[in-house]
């Protein structure tokens, strides 16, 4: 699967190319927001009015994409929670006006699918349709969706493929009290060597084109795999089996984009990671940028293919061992030890 | 590309908590719909439910889970159905641990069904409940993972009404394309505050038991439920029994509004049109349709549009959440399951309570029990963000 | 309160329950449609009026055919609020 344009809205500015130029903005607390577009120069405001923060940041990641990208043949979104905002006013007006007459807006809007459905109407777009919400796997099993449609597809198919995230004040307090933020402030810049219980908090839209077609292709997303539950054997093998699976060798990596998130009780399975490959192996991490969410592998796919391209060398928020353009770049991701993911992305093949 | 079959089934609903219970509830024409034994609202009293009529207790007491406190309605419910489900395939715990295992599950609500704690959690009122880590879409999926090892790819689907339908179609080309051997499919969700104050703000729900294709209907009636499949490649089914085939399946949006379909029926049209298609049939051989029916004015005229479109001859057809109410999530795998059960048993069961049939086509729905060879049945599901899903069942012989 | 007053307070709540961005109350005009014309309403915000109308003015509407009699344009909802409200 080739990868053709791609798009963010993230807690950087990267919607613009000032974030990829080199600018890297430190926060120094512990909720990492968006740096929003102005959408009322793309979205008419008879829509944007009913849009939760959600579904706004996704259709200000996408429409450009779909503005400058020739038809595209479905949309597959990947989103844990979809728009929480909307969705817990709309709790709120349940309990606080007992169950009276109540506003449908934040209902229809909290539907995780309301984002594609939003941007299927927008686009007059009639093709395949699907949101997965798998939690901390949302945007992969969103890849291997779309995957699997291009494989079945006519010569030249291509979807829009995406996540999205949203903190609201609600689930940042449900992650809070489940242990999963840190207690103390921390900066972004100071995350990953944190040392402390928890992560810092963050949110995103980050959209592709993908194709099956090979043309101008920016990176080609070779494979991807998940686990989930597994001991630390289990990862190991995984990896091994995956590597050979894609006739690969460790030495063939070229880079690791590694989702450390400054969690200390969950550190360790990045430290096996790197112990499978050899002692130099160049590695980045990308949760720095952005902060923790739940479908934000899907900006350090945005990240790979911009290293693959030539991008962020000399950039100040690089933390990590990286010196040289990479070819192979392998993204690993856990969450909570629990669920843990590996995306293989390679340079497009010269034609 | 390899062939599909339906290896396995599961379901519980309002209608039974096994799928031979539903049968006979199909075949003597026993409706769920009614009022709310366990569910607590406001609207418990004013309007009725396809509530499956059994306390959280008691469904956890039937699957040893009396301990776990943080155990959702949700989650019960799909391990009832997705244990069922396994155990009529005969999946052994060892070929649930193999990677080339998938389990593919849908809900609308998830772990959000106990709206009052969600409500305390997420402002911080008090102390946390016991559900803080249970309110993930995805919540169900995970526990129902974790207690069955299951070791290939695991995914959750959120398109509304439609989701179990594209549970099964994502399962379906996992094996299609060699990523698994068999795949347990489907969705569950369970009657909540969050769902039914929603469905009334849009002013859809139905006061008495709902009348899909009358042209007096007023709405749909909530139900709840959990259904799972166990799909499998011909070559992992090998000599067990088949149960059905999936021959066909589509996907298309309407892309009209967010919470209703296009007059013209574009996006219905277009998904059953892409069921046919892959299974390579021409419509005639459809020999009976399940319908999407959820019994408002906008769905029933708008899908009996495009059968009528569709089906030269239009076949029989019949909306069975006239017995179970609409399931949500869980519709699309229970339509399916309900599905096959008139396939393999050749019977037709009349959709309940349409008395005089919407006036706009001439076709009606199924009106009394009618035995009659099957071989080929589409079921369909429509959700909201335009999203439609037709999948197409065929006998094995 | 007189219907001026009502009038234009009720401009303010329809501008806030509907969230119309970039609309000030003197963009909405007393005898337009509110439905099918420039505002751009349609059957969702239909619902929301009538939560406005119950939450605002404690006026209960149940049955849409009484509803698309009231809802039709300012003069008409105002009309209605200054003869049925409770609050």
């Amino acid at each position: 699967m080739y990868l053709k344009d791609l798009s963010s809205v993230s807690p950087q500015v990267t919607y613009t190319e000032e974030f990829i130029n080199g600018d890297y903005i430190i926060y120094s607390k512990n909720i990492l927001s968006v740096i929003e577009p102005s959408y009322s120069e793309i979205i008419p405001a008879s829509l944007l009015r009913r849009m939760g923060k959600a579904v706004r940041m996704g259709i200000g990641a996408a429409l450009p994409l779909i503005e400058r990208n020739e038809k595209i043949n479905g949309i597959v979104m990947g989103t844990a929670n979809g728009g929480l905002e909307n969705c817990i006013n709309f709790l709120n007006q349940i309990i606080e006006y007992d169950e009276g007459v109540l506003t449908p807006t934040h209902f229809v809007q909290s539907t995780p699918n309301a984002l594609a459905g939003q941007l299927a109407l927008m686009s007059k777009n009639t093709g395949y349709n699907v949101t997965h919400v798998n939690g901390p796997l949302a945007f992969e099993n969103a890849i291997l969706d779309a995957m699997m449609f291009l494989e079945g597809a006519s010569n030249k198919t291509s979807l829009l493929l995406g996540a999205v995230e949203e903190i609201s004040n609600y689930n940042y307090n449900i992650d809070l009290i489940a242990g999963r933020y840190k207690l103390e402030n921390i900066a972004n810049n100071d995350l990953i060597t944190s040392q402390t219980n928890g992560s810092i908090c963050g949110e995103g839209a980050t959209m592709f084109i993908v194709s099956n077609d090979a043309n101008d292709a920016l990176a080609k997303i070779i494979n991807l795999k998940q686990i989930n539950f597994p001991n630390q054997i289990d990862l190991e093998q995984l990896l091994n089996q995956f590597l050979i699976e894609n006739d690969l060798i460790p030495d063939d990596i070229d880079l690791l984009i590694l989702g450390n998130n400054g969690d200390v009780q969950f550190d360790s399975w990045y430290v096996l990671l790197r112990s499978c490959f050899p002692a130099n192996m160049e590695y980045v991490y990308y949760k720095n940028f952005v902060g923790e969410f739940r479908t934000n592998s899907a900006f350090a796919l945005f990240f790979a293919t911009q290293l693959l391209n030539g991008r962020f060398h000399n950039h100040k928020g690089i933390q990590g061992n990286f010196r040289n353009t990479p070819k192979t770049i392998l993204i690993y991701n856990q969450f909570e030890g629990i669920h843990h993911s590996f995306i293989l992305v390679q340079s497009p093949e010269p034609e | 590309m390899q062939k599909i079959f339906i290896t396995g089934m599961g379901a519980i609903s309002s209608i039974g908590s096994t799928v031979d219970e539903h049968l006979n509830a199909l075949r003597s024409g026993k409706c769920g719909i009614q009022k709310a034994r366990f569910f607590k609202s406001r609207y418990a009293e004013d309007l009725v439910f396809g509530e499956v009529p059994f306390s959280d207790y008691q469904l956890k007491e039937f699957n040893n889970l009396t301990s776990q406190k943080e155990i959702t309605r949700t989650t019960v419910l799909a391990l009832n159905a997705f244990k069922e489900a396994i155990h009529n395939a005969g999946i052994s715990a060892e070929l649930l641990k193999s990677d080339r295992t998938a389990f593919i599950s849908s809900s609308t609500v998830g772990g959000m069904c106990y709206t009052d704690e969600l409500y305390s959690d997420a402002n911080l009122k008090g102390e946390p409940s016991n559900y803080a880590r249970s309110y993930e879409g995805s919540d169900h999926t995970w526990r129902i993972t974790k207690m069955f090892n299951i070791g290939g790819v695991v995914d959750t689907i959120n398109t509304a009404c439609s989701s179990s339908a594209n549970a099964i179609y994502m399962g379906a080309r996992l094996i299609q394309t060699g990523r698994a051997d068999r795949v347990i499919v489907g969705g569950a969700d369970s009657i909540a505050k969050y769902t039914v104050n929603g469905f009334n703000s849009l002013m859809i729900l139905s006061e008495k038991a709902c009348k899909p294709f009358d042209e007096h209907r007023s709405g749909l009636s909530l139900g709840e439920g959990a259904a799972y499949l166990v799909l499998e490649s011909e070559d992992a089914a090998g000599k067990k029994h088949k149960i059905a085939e999936l021959n066909g399946f589509g996907n298309s949006n309407d892309a009209f509004h967010p919470s209703t379909i296009s007059e013209n029926a574009i996006g219905p049209i277009l998904s059953m049109n892409l069921a046919l298609q892959m299974t390579g049939i021409k419509p005639d051989l459809i020999d009976y349709v399940n319908a999407h029916g959820t019994g408002t004015m906008n769905n029933d005229l708008t899908e009996t549009r495009a059968i009528n479109t569709i089906f030269k001859k239009v076949p029989p057809y019949n909306s069975t959440k006239s017995y179970t109410g609409h399931t949500l999530a869980a519709a699309g795998s229970l339509e399916a399951i309900l599905s096959i059960l008139s396939l393999n048993n050749n019977e037709l069961y009349p959709s309940l309570r349409c008395e005089s049939p919407i006036k706009a086509h001439q076709s009606r729905p199924i009106f009394e029990f009618v035995r009659k060879e099957l071989n080929y049945v589409m079921s369909n599901s429509f959700g909201f963000g335009g999203n439609c899903t037709s999948l197409i069942f065929s006998k094995c012989i | 309160m007189n219907r001026e007053e009502v009038k234009s307070e009720f401009k303010a709540h329809l501008i806030t329950y509907l969230n119309l961005l970039d609309i000030t109350p003197d963009q909405i005009k007393d005898d337009e449609p509110l439905f099918d014309g420039d505002l751009g309403l349609d059957s969702i915000d239909s619902v929301e009026l009538i939560v406005l109308l119950d939450r605002e003015y404690g006026i209960k509407i149940i049955n849409p055919t009484e509803g698309r009699q009231i809802l039709i344009d300012v003069n008409t909802i105002v009309d209605h609020i200054v003869l049925n409200r409770v609050k």
